[in-house]
């Protein structure tokens, strides 16, 4: 079979039918059914998209594993520098001290209190309301995914209880509310990658 | 939990990572990051060059994360990145190249653009010509397709990367792949 003039007789044009392919937008759907010509160039573009795909599979594998040491190698390099949000002021027991905790330290305190719930995972934590000012009331919204086989509901009541009094213990935070909204459910292992 | 977390969504981690969990986007780098070294390599031609710009986007993601508006969306937009930082690190090397002449145009370890990274996986003969194919095509033409089909990025995604207009992306997409199919059927 041979490829492609530009232009087919028929007046259409591999452009078109390449932009077909991407989009499904074409002037005239009713003729690529029955003109030979542009079906024959809509097949060729299709073996080039498998060969893409292939090639995009063995490049995949020849560029290895998340877990090979190459990537260990470029994460021991990065250097994240952390991230504290905003500062939570402390009291103090004498006036002369200033105490504070940081924004980021509460909400890992959130996320370690939901992981160690078995089943749960916390996602995106949020502190809404003036943390900066002590006795404001802040609401603590968390995102969470549920791994498949642990109750939902039991869940996330334990959860609130736990979190209550984690935040009560370790800080000064006036919580008016827990928040919490289950985002995944999680069926099962992820295929390895 | 680092069990835990590889079995979590994307927007989980993406979300967690925003907040500063630094196990949380590990995991994301460790998902990704083969497809990112994938991508890199084919546009750069170098594992070397592959290996920086993965870093440098992951530095990058890192910073802006906070700005991702939606989470889930958090593989597609690294991917982007790669995209970005790859022809940025290309147009370097040519202005370089013309600065200190042309053999100092390609790094020593360099793949020809044609040929994939080495693997023992033994390449069918559709993957062989298509990389044969692939080395015959204009510079700014390869990036186009290599964005498209390896990356997944739209015509308008590509066209911010590559500083030209939709309309330019479509056309030299279109004649990418008219001179790929030309030459692979040559190849038969």
């Amino acid at each position: 079979m041979s490829m492609p003039h530009e232009t087919f007789e028929c007046g259409h044009t591999l452009e078109e039918l390449s932009l077909y392919l991407d989009t499904g937008e074409f002037p005239d759907p009713p003729h690529l059914e029955s003109c030979p010509e542009c079906r024959s160039g809509l097949d060729s573009l299709r073996r080039l998209s498998a060969a893409g795909e292939e090639l995009f599979a063995s490049d995949l594998a020849a560029a290895g594993s998340g877990n090979d040491d190459w990537m260990k190698e470029i994460l021991a390099h990065l250097a994240l520098e952390l991230r504290p949000g905003r500062s939570i002021p402390l009291r103090a027991d004498d006036p002369a001290d200033t105490l504070s905790q940081t924004e980021g330290s509460v909400l890992a305190l959130v996320r370690s209190v939901t992981d160690n719930l078995p089943g749960a995972v916390a996602g995106k934590v949020r502190l809404d309301g003036d943390v900066t000012v002590p006795g404001e009331p802040v609401s603590v919204r968390l995102d969470l995914a549920v791994l498949f086989g642990h109750p939902l509901m039991p869940s996330a009541a334990s959860l609130r209880e736990d979190l209550a009094e984690a935040l009560a213990r370790h800080t000064e935070l006036n919580v008016a509310a827990i928040d919490i909204t289950i985002t995944d459910v999680i069926e099962a292992p992820r295929e390895e990658m | 939990m680092r069990d835990q977390l590889d079995v979590v969504p994307d927007a989980i981690l993406a979300g967690r990572a925003a907040d500063g969990d630094t196990a949380a986007f590990e995991t994301l780098a460790r998902r990704y990051g083969p497809h990112l070294r994938a991508s890199a390599r084919r546009l750069t031609g170098s594992y070397a060059d592959a290996d920086d710009v993965v870093q440098e986007v992951l530095v990058q993601a890192w910073q802006q994360l906070d700005t991702l508006r939606e989470p889930a969306a958090v593989k597609a937009w690294l991917l982007r990145l790669t995209g970005s930082r790859s022809i940025d690190l290309l147009r370097r090397r040519r202005n370089h190249a013309t600065l200190t002449g042309p053999e100092d145009d390609q790094p020593a370890d360099t793949v020809s653009p044609g040929a994939g990274p080495e693997t023992a996986v033994v390449a069918g003969a559709g993957i062989r010509s298509l990389k044969a194919a692939l080395s015959t095509l204009p510079e700014e033409q390869r990036r186009c397709w290599i964005l498209k089909e390896i990356n997944g990025q739209s015509y308008e995604e590509i066209a911010r990367t590559l500083n030209i207009s939709p309309a330019s992306v479509r056309g030299r997409l279109a004649r990418a792949r008219i001179t790929l199919v030309r030459e692979m059927e040559d190849w038969r």
